[in-house]
């Protein structure tokens, strides 16, 4: 159990490092979400199944669903399937997938072992709890990431928002 | 919750359900003005709800927030503050191109977060409430994108170094945590009145919480980013950035301090003593050579936050009360200045250079006398705020014996004096052309100036009655 807390937590470390050096935010977009993996992997470990679901569904999965966003916005021809290309080589993604291939291993290891975390005296937090727990003790908290949201949503509208310029009325260019 | 509960939020169920109704307005239909007074309304309704429900506190509306006359009277400091802000704001934002209505939601947003700072005493709402906070600030400093081009500019930095901050508190709190198993204040209280010895790890939780806290009060050396906000931001921005946002943190920062009795670290007090001493020193003395008036408010903002946590570090009897009293002070006499520059703004230029303010008087003499009361306010010459406020600093420091800072403080204040005198010099030379004398308008703006600076001077000669308001509801 040790050993395998150990691990995902150095390839966590590991990983992020590798996310901030890399000059290529694609590249870069890989190692986190190996980092968000084995965050996921340093949950289950430590009792919060829950939590590492979240961590892998809301995570790991929105960033994919940026990254596949991104380079359908910007498909634009010849230039771009060279690019996506490049994206593919070997040497781009061998590291990230023997990082998630490890966490793999890490994983299928605990869930055979089958103690689970009870069998080490952790505490295991099921969804029901941290549901009782979000809409009972920490409910205004809930309504204040609520706000924290919305503040988040308008500011984004507001400074992503194309203008339409009217440079002549009869040179009218229209929104983009 | 009980009904009791819900009347004891209302100043908070106010803000929030005022932003709520002013998007469904915007989604109908734009208009400036309808907006405008919705959020006068709001902010005013939330102010009279803080100031009325006395009878119900204290009460723990929840685990996370209590409502008591600490938190109740600065709910009500920050939305007077949020208030003035507002008016500022509208006649400041007209004549610019920009859609003006999502910055009153934000507004709204900032100062819901900063009641909820004031009013929290869990590490969750403590950190939601300054997120918050910070979120609509990110935007409302850079919301001239399309206007300005250093408006940009401030808000990224604003947006990078306020996340980085951001991050540490957190790890702050998350160490703090796995020391003490507890993330409300008075269980952290408690764990450590029992602890015999403190650990490396709860020490270090509480280093990496105040340099959050220090980012957020501009102390130096986490300065940085004041003076190039205050730059960029728009004016009323400006005044929402050094009053709102910062009285909060300092509620929060009060609270939590008593609750968990900081007092009791020396390592935390030399903390705090070098941040006091590098902020009083560092914010004059970089505001010396400044000519840019924006810039110099915000270095002297941070000079005036160093003075604030000498207040604090008194941890005496005086202690909240005297820094409640500065606080309330220097609100008053940041927003006339703030508000004096956004009256001279127009449009797409802001009266920021000192240039602008040469012969000031003989243009429009009556922002000129205002703005001098706010600069001497800000300088601590007698019979302004300013000077009481800094009185009672030096009593509340001199009562615990803090001397080498009272001294920082004193000597400080002289170097500042220079730039404020720098600024009230130019704004009376004499004029080359005397016949530009600008008839004065009559505008609300006007009017709200000269009854804060009214204030201002009440409060410099006649401070009993605040400070008796104070000691019942902070103190008491």
């Amino acid at each position: 159990m040790e050993v395998a807390f150990y691990l995902s937590a150095l390839i966590a470390v590991a990983a992020t490092v590798l996310a901030i050096t890399r000059y290529h935010a694609v590249h870069a977009l890989l190692f986190l979400i190996v980092s968000l993996l084995a965050l996921a992997v340093v949950f289950f470990i430590m009792g919060a199944h829950f939590a590492a679901a979240l961590e892998v569904i809301i995570y790991a999965g929105a960033i994919m669903v940026l990254f596949i966003f991104a380079i359908m916005m910007l498909n634009l021809g010849k230039a771009t399937i060279e690019w996506e290309r490049q994206l593919l080589r070997p040497r781009v993604w061998v590291l990230p997938a023997l990082l998630t291939l490890v966490l793999a291993a890490e994983l299928i290891y605990l869930l055979a072992i089958r103690g689970g975390p009870e069998s080490s005296g952790i505490e295991l937090v099921r969804p029901a709890r941290v549901g009782a727990e979000l809409f009972g003790f920490y409910i205004l908290g809930v309504e204040m990431a609520a706000f924290l949201l919305m503040a988040g949503l308008v500011g984004a509208y507001h400074i992503g928002r194309r203008e339409k310029k009217v440079i002549h009325r009869y040179l009218k260019k229209e929104e983009v | 919750m009980s009904s009791e509960d819900f009347r004891s939020l209302l100043p908070l169920l106010i803000l929030a359900a005022a932003s709520i109704l002013l998007l469904v307005v915007i989604a109908v239909r734009r208009d400036h003005r309808l907006v405008y007074y919705l959020t006068v309304a709001a902010l005013a309704a939330a102010l009279a709800a803080s100031l009325i429900p006395v009878e119900y506190s204290p009460r723990t509306a929840s685990p996370l927030l209590v409502i008591d006359g600490f938190s109740l009277f600065y709910s009500a400091l920050l939305n007077a503050a949020g208030l003035i802000v507002v008016v500022l704001s509208y006649t400041y934002l007209r004549p610019l191109r920009e859609q003006m209505e999502e910055y009153y939601v934000l507004i709204l947003l900032a100062v819901l977060g900063s009641v909820i700072l004031a009013a929290s005493r869990h590490f969750a709402s403590f950190f939601l409430g300054l997120e918050l906070l910070s979120v609509s600030l990110y935007t409302l400093v850079g919301y001239m994108v399309r206007s300005r081009d250093r408006s940009m500019e401030a808000g990224l930095k604003y947006l990078i170094l306020a996340a980085a901050a951001a991050a540490f508190l957190l790890f702050g709190m998350a160490l703090v945590f796995y020391e003490a198993g507890q993330l409300g204040f008075s269980g952290i209280g408690k764990y450590l009145a029992e602890a015999e010895a403190l650990s490396l790890l709860i020490i270090t939780g509480f280093g990496l919480i105040i340099i959050g806290i220090g980012f957020k009060l501009a102390l130096a050396p986490f300065h940085m980013w004041a003076a190039d906000v205050y730059e960029g931001a728009p004016a009323p921005v400006s005044a929402l950035v050094a009053t709102v946002s910062k009285g909060g943190v300092v509620a929060v920062l009060l609270r939590f301090y008593s609750e968990v009795d900081g007092y009791q670290f020396p390592v935390l007090a030399l903390l705090f003593s070098i941040f006091a001493a590098a902020s009083m020193l560092g914010g004059n003395l970089l505001a010396l050579l400044q000519d840019n008036v924006k810039r110099i408010l915000g270095y002297s903002s941070i000079a005036h936050l160093g003075y604030l946590i000498v207040a604090f570090l008194s941890g005496g009897a005086m202690a909240a009360g005297a820094a409640t009293f500065y606080l309330v002070a220097y609100f008053i006499t940041i927003l006339v200045a703030f508000g004096v520059v956004a009256h001279l703004s127009s449009g797409e230029q802001e009266a920021e250079k000192l240039e602008d303010y040469r012969s000031l008087f003989w243009r429009r003499p009556g922002t000129a006398v205002v703005f001098t009361a706010a600069l001497l306010s800000l300088a601590g010459i007698p019979l302004t705020a300013g000077f009481i406020g800094k009185f009672y600093i030096a009593a509340a420091g001199a009562q615990e014996g803090l001397w080498v800072l009272l001294f920082i403080l004193a000597a400080s204040s002289v170097i500042g004096l220079y730039y404020y005198l720098r600024i009230i010099m130019a704004m009376f030379a004499s004029a080359k052309d005397p016949a530009q004398r600008i008839a004065p308008l009559f505008s609300g703006v006007g009017l709200l100036l000269v009854i804060l600076t009214v204030a201002l001077v009440w409060l410099g000669v006649f401070p009993q009655a605040m400070l008796d308001m104070i000691n019942e509801w902070v103190a008491g």
